[in-house]
C-alpha cells in the first residue's frame, strides 16, 4: 500500500513565517496532522500544518527542490522514505529524499 | 445524602466532601489512573510493530502521554487519602483496576486500534467530565490530557477508517471493535450504581453513566459510520441519537473497581510497578 507524502511546516512564534521542518508519509490529511505533531515534536511549535506534496506549485520547477531532489514526478505523490528521521528540519528532509 | 445546591460549590479539597462521596470519587480516579497507565504499556508495546515508522512513533508518543496522564491522576489521589508512590509502585496485579480490555496485551494491530478508538475514547469522555467537576483539582489537571487525547482520537479514526477498507482486514478489525464495545460502554459505569449516581448528582463529574454513554457513543458513531461498521457493532440511531444496540450486561460488575472479575496478569502489573528498577526508585 502506497502513502502520499505529506510537506511539514511549522512556526515557533505567533507572526513568524512558517519554515518548512519536514515530511512523513500518510494515507490522509487527518493521519498526516498526527504524525507530523507527534514526529516533529522538538519544538514547542505554535503552529504546525501539512500540505500534501501533490498539491504544491513550484513557480519555477527546474529550481525546485519539491521537484527535482523530492522525485515529484513522474511519481508525483508517492515516494517511500528512508527513516523518518528527519528531525533536524528542512535541510535534512530534502538531503534524505535526494538520496534516492 | 447530598447537601443542598452542591454542584453549585466549589471546592478545592477532598476534606469538604462526605466519606461516601470521597470514596466514589477516589474510586473513579483510582480506575482512570489504572486504566492510562495499563493503556500506556499496552501502546508501548506498538514502538516496534506498527504498519509503518510514522504509525509506531506517534504510538510511542501516545505511550508517553498516556504515562504522563497516569501520573498526574494518581498524583490526585494523594488528595484523597491515598499514598500516591504506593499505588503507583506496590501493589499485587489483582488490585489492579484498569479496564478490563486491557487486560490482555494487543494480539494485533487491530486490537491496537479498537483499544485507541473505544477505550482511549471512553476514558476520554470520563475525563472531560470531570473537567468539568466542581473539585477543583480534578478539573485543574485535565485539560491538558484533553488537547493530547484529540490527536488520539484522529489517528484511531484515522486507522479505523484504513483498515476497514482493507478487504483482509476488515472483519480482523470489525472483530476487535465488537469485543472491546461493550466493554467501553460498560466501564462508564452502571446507572444503577449508588456511587456513580452520587458522582453525578453532587457535581463531582458532569453527567451520569448514561449521560457518558451518550456522549461516548456520540463521538464514536461517525467513525464507525463511515467504516460501515456501524450496524453490525449495534451503533443504530434512535430518535435522532446514536445508541448502542447490544447487551452490555451488568453480570457480576463492581461499582469501586469497575470490573465484573478477573484480573490484569502478574507480567503487566510487574512493568507498570516499574519492578526492574525498583532499586533506583527515588523518593
Amino acid at each position: 500500500m502506497k502513502e502520499p507524502v505529506y510537506e511539514v511546516f511549522a512556526r515557533k512564534n505567533r507572526g513568524e513565517p512558517l519554515r518548512h521542518i519536514g515530511f512523513i508519509n500518510a494515507t490522509d490529511g487527518p493521519l498526516a496532522a498526527v504524525y507530523a505533531w507527534k514526529t516533529y515534536d522538538e519544538q514547542n511549535w505554535e503552529e504546525m500544518c501539512v500540505v500534501p506534496r501533490a498539491a504544491i506549485i513550484p513557480v519555477e520547477p527546474g529550481e525546485s527542490q519539491f521537484v527535482t531532489m523530492l522525485g515529484r514526478e513522474p511519481d508525483a505523490d508517492v515516494m517511500k522514505l528512508h527513516g523518518t528521521g528527519s528531525y533536524g528540519g528542512g535541510d535534512m528532509a530534502v538531503r534524505e529524499g535526494g538520496g534516492r | 445524602m447530598s447537601v443542598a445546591s452542591p454542584a453549585a460549590e466549589r471546592i478545592d479539597s477532598a476534606a469538604a466532601l462526605g466519606p461516601e462521596s470521597r470514596q466514589a470519587l477516589r474510586d473513579l480516579v483510582l480506575a482512570l489512573a489504572d486504566s492510562k497507565r495499563v493503556l500506556g504499556l499496552r501502546y508501548s508495546d506498538r514502538m516496534l510493530g506498527a504498519p509503518t515508522l510514522e504509525a509506531a512513533i506517534a504510538a510511542s508518543s501516545m505511550a508517553q502521554d498516556e504515562w504522563g496522564h497516569a501520573r498526574l491522576t494518581y498524583a490526585l489521589l494523594g488528595d484523597l487519602g491515598d499514598e500516591p508512590k504506593t499505588l503507583e509502585h506496590e501493589r499485587p496485579a489483582a488490585e489492579y483496576r484498569s479496564i478490563p480490555a486491557l487486560d490482555a496485551p494487543f494480539a494485533s494491530w487491530a486490537d491496537t486500534i479498537a483499544a485507541a478508538l473505544l477505550v482511549d475514547g471512553a476514558l476520554t469522555v470520563q475525563y472531560a467530565a470531570l473537567a468539568e467537576s466542581r473539585y477543583a483539582p480534578a478539573h485543574n489537571r485535565v485539560q491538558k490530557m484533553l488537547d493530547e487525547e484529540r490527536f488520539h482520537f484522529q489517528y484511531a479514526a484515522g486507522w479505523a477508517r484504513k483498515m476497514a477498507a482493507v478487504p483482509e482486514i476488515r472483519p480482523e478489525l470489525a472483530a476487535s471493535l465488537a469485543r472491546v464495545l461493550p466493554e467501553a460502554l460498560r466501564w462508564l459505569g452502571s446507572d444503577d450504581a449508588p456511587a456513580c449516581r452520587r458522582l453525578a448528582d453532587e457535581g463531582l463529574v458532569a453527567g451520569g453513566p448514561s449521560e457518558l454513554r451518550r456522549r461516548f457513543i456520540a463521538r464514536v458513531a461517525p467513525v464507525l459510520i463511515e467504516t460501515g461498521l456501524a450496524d453490525e457493532l449495534g451503533i443504530v440511531q434512535r430518535d435522532g441519537a446514536w445508541t448502542y444496540a447490544g447487551e452490555v450486561g451488568w453480570s457480576g460488575w463492581n461499582e469501586s473497581t469497575r470490573r465484573s472479575g478477573g484480573s490484569l496478569d502478574e507480567v503487566t502489573a510487574a512493568r507498570a510497578r516499574g519492578d526492574k528498577n525498583r532499586a533506583l526508585l527515588m523518593d
